[in-house]
């Protein structure tokens, strides 16, 4: 593992540290799982290839008839380390930031190494359901779901017309 | 005179026909019909099969080398066919992997010795892999094994619980993985997320760790085989690619260093792989990436061994330790005594050489008849 031998490091690149076969395992087992058991509403599996690097589907409410496409991105030292998810799709969410990346307290310092997927796609639908304006990454949409909740839930599904169709 | 001659020399030809003859007879009834069959599809024409059996004959030491490599592998013994279960779940040391090129050859080991063993053999073998499916069967017949297995399998690597080490809060995990989710996210429990004390003193939960042993032996023993062998998965992804890399005598020259140079360093990373020191590894990881292809890595990695084993104060870790050494001493010696025949085990080149061979064995064996 230390060693690696010259002409292997390079080759690949991507994967390089300590717990790759571990990370592998342990995200090649969440796959078995996931297929055996989908939560409702929600699919997974990797991209291609890269085990590391996976896609997913959410159905929603208050975003109903929408699909929404999320990546999902594994670091190396996976189950030590969050996940990063990031919608694909458009969303007017006051947790989802701008760029799509999901801002939730366990894909940060409330990360658990006993989470997996399951549980993170569980939660980005509860939020879905039920956002946080509280800890908001888009202030301005919090403000409008405390302020005017019918407005907000109007303008949401507008988006999903428009971008989740 | 000439007539003279030829009869002087006719016997001696007869004598050695006879001898060939007796030979082929002796090997036909050595050699198994489906043996023959396999070799046959194998693209072997009778006199190579007949060679194989000669060699297999000539090899005397072939078994001790297979009770050696058992005796490194585990401490319990194994059987023919679970030895096949596991080389297929485990990654195993090169020095079987230098083996299966030579399968023929083996195989032909393995009919000879079935055959001298006669009907016994192969109802031991039998009862065997009744055994084996037994076992399955039990693992599946048990109603609650599914349950069982979810409930004793480790939250953060997802498999069953080994060496389980249990938190005050009560949640168990391996222990290693504990120790390094302690390390990497704090000290909180991974499921409940109640403070935990010091990673680096947590205890094996020993009746729990006994119970998971006593209801899925398989798996563990395969965990533990896969753990003690190499230590670390980088024999296994490294080191076979390597070999047959730099082996292939195109590719020779691109080896940044001596074989020899290489095998220490992969020891030495062994043991620098020291369950408990994770945390360390890593960083040294990082240091040598840093530094990638610089030869200060090995004296980097021997100070971090020297570390490490400051750090190891239990004295049965010690032990562990100790003997995870000496794996790594018989490992290399394994090595490096199969260094030779790994340094042309190409494919290509492994039929000639197993001709050759076996001409040199029916020379002996015919000058030994004759005296």
């Amino acid at each position: 593992m230390i060693s690696g031998g010259g002409g292997r490091s390079s080759s690949s690149s991507w994967a390089p540290t300590t717990s790759v076969s571990a990370s592998g395992k342990r995200i090649q087992r969440e796959m078995v799982e996931l297929n055996n058991d989908p939560p409702p509403h929600c699919s997974a599996g990797p991209k291609g290839d890269n085990l590391y690097h996976w896609i997913a589907t959410i159905i929603g409410t208050p975003y109903q008839g929408g699909i929404f496409f999320l990546d999902i991105i594994f670091p190396t030292d996976y189950p030590f380390m969050p996940p990063q998810v990031v919608f694909k799709t458009r969303i007017y969410h006051c947790n989802v930031e701008p760029n799509g990346r999901v801002s939730m307290g366990i894909l940060k310092d409330g990360w658990s190494p006993a989470l997996t997927i399951t549980k993170v796609l569980l939660a980005v639908r509860s939020i879905l359901t039920n956002p946080d304006p509280y800890n908001a990454a888009v202030p301005g949409i919090a403000h409008l779901y405390l302020g005017d909740r019918a407005k907000h839930d109007d303008i949401a599904a507008e988006w999903t017309v428009r971008f989740a169709k | 005179m000439v007539e003279s001659g030829e009869q002087m020399q006719s016997p001696v030809i007869r004598k050695k026909t006879a001898l060939m003859e007796s030979n082929r007879q002796n090997m036909a009834s050595l050699i198994s019909p489906r043996f023959k069959s396999a070799a046959a599809m194998a693209g072997w024409d009778e006199e190579a099969l007949l060679l194989a059996a000669l060699i297999v004959e000539d090899t005397p030491d072939r078994d001790s080398k297979q009770k050696k490599r058992l005796v490194l592998n585990s401490k319990s013994p194994l059987s023919n066919s679970s030895r096949k279960r596991r080389s297929l779940r485990n990654p195993q040391p090169i020095v079987l992997d230098l083996d299966e090129e030579e399968t023929p050859k083996k195989d032909s080991g393995k009919k000879k010795r079935e055959k001298k063993n006669g009907e016994e053999s192969k109802v031991g073998e039998k009862e065997l892999s009744k055994k084996g499916s037994d076992v399955n069967s039990n693992s599946s017949a048990l109603p609650c094994m599914d349950k069982l297995r979810e409930e004793l399998s480790c939250a953060i690597c997802l498999e069953i619980c080994f060496e389980p080490s249990t938190t005050p809060c009560g949640h168990s995990f391996c222990k290693k993985c504990l120790k390094s989710a302690a390390d990497k996210c704090g000290k909180k429990c991974p499921k409940c997320r109640q403070l935990i004390s010091n990673g680096r003193s947590c205890t094996v939960n020993t009746v729990l760790w006994n119970t998971i042993q006593l209801l899925f032996p398989q798996e563990i023993e395969a965990r533990k085989v896969a753990a003690s062998t190499i230590n670390n998965r980088q024999a296994a992804q490294n080191t076979i690619p390597e070999t047959t890399f730099y082996t292939n005598p195109r590719n020779r020259s691109l080896q940044p260093y001596p074989s020899r140079g290489l095998n220490s360093r992969r020891n030495e990373a062994a043991t620098t792989q020291d369950e408990e020191d994770a945390a360390l590894a890593r960083r040294l990881q990082r240091e040598i990436d840093r530094e990638n292809n610089n030869r200060r890595t090995s004296t980097l990695s021997s100070i971090v061994r020297a570390r490490s084993r400051r750090g190891v104060s239990n004295q049965d870790e010690d032990a562990a330790f100790a003997l995870r050494l000496q794996r790594n001493e018989f490992m290399q010696a394994f090595r490096s005594s199969s260094q030779e025949p790994s340094s042309s085990s190409s494919t290509l080149l492994a039929g000639p050489n197993l001709r050759a061979m076996a001409t040199r064995a029916m020379n002996l064996r015919n000058r030994d008849r004759r005296v």
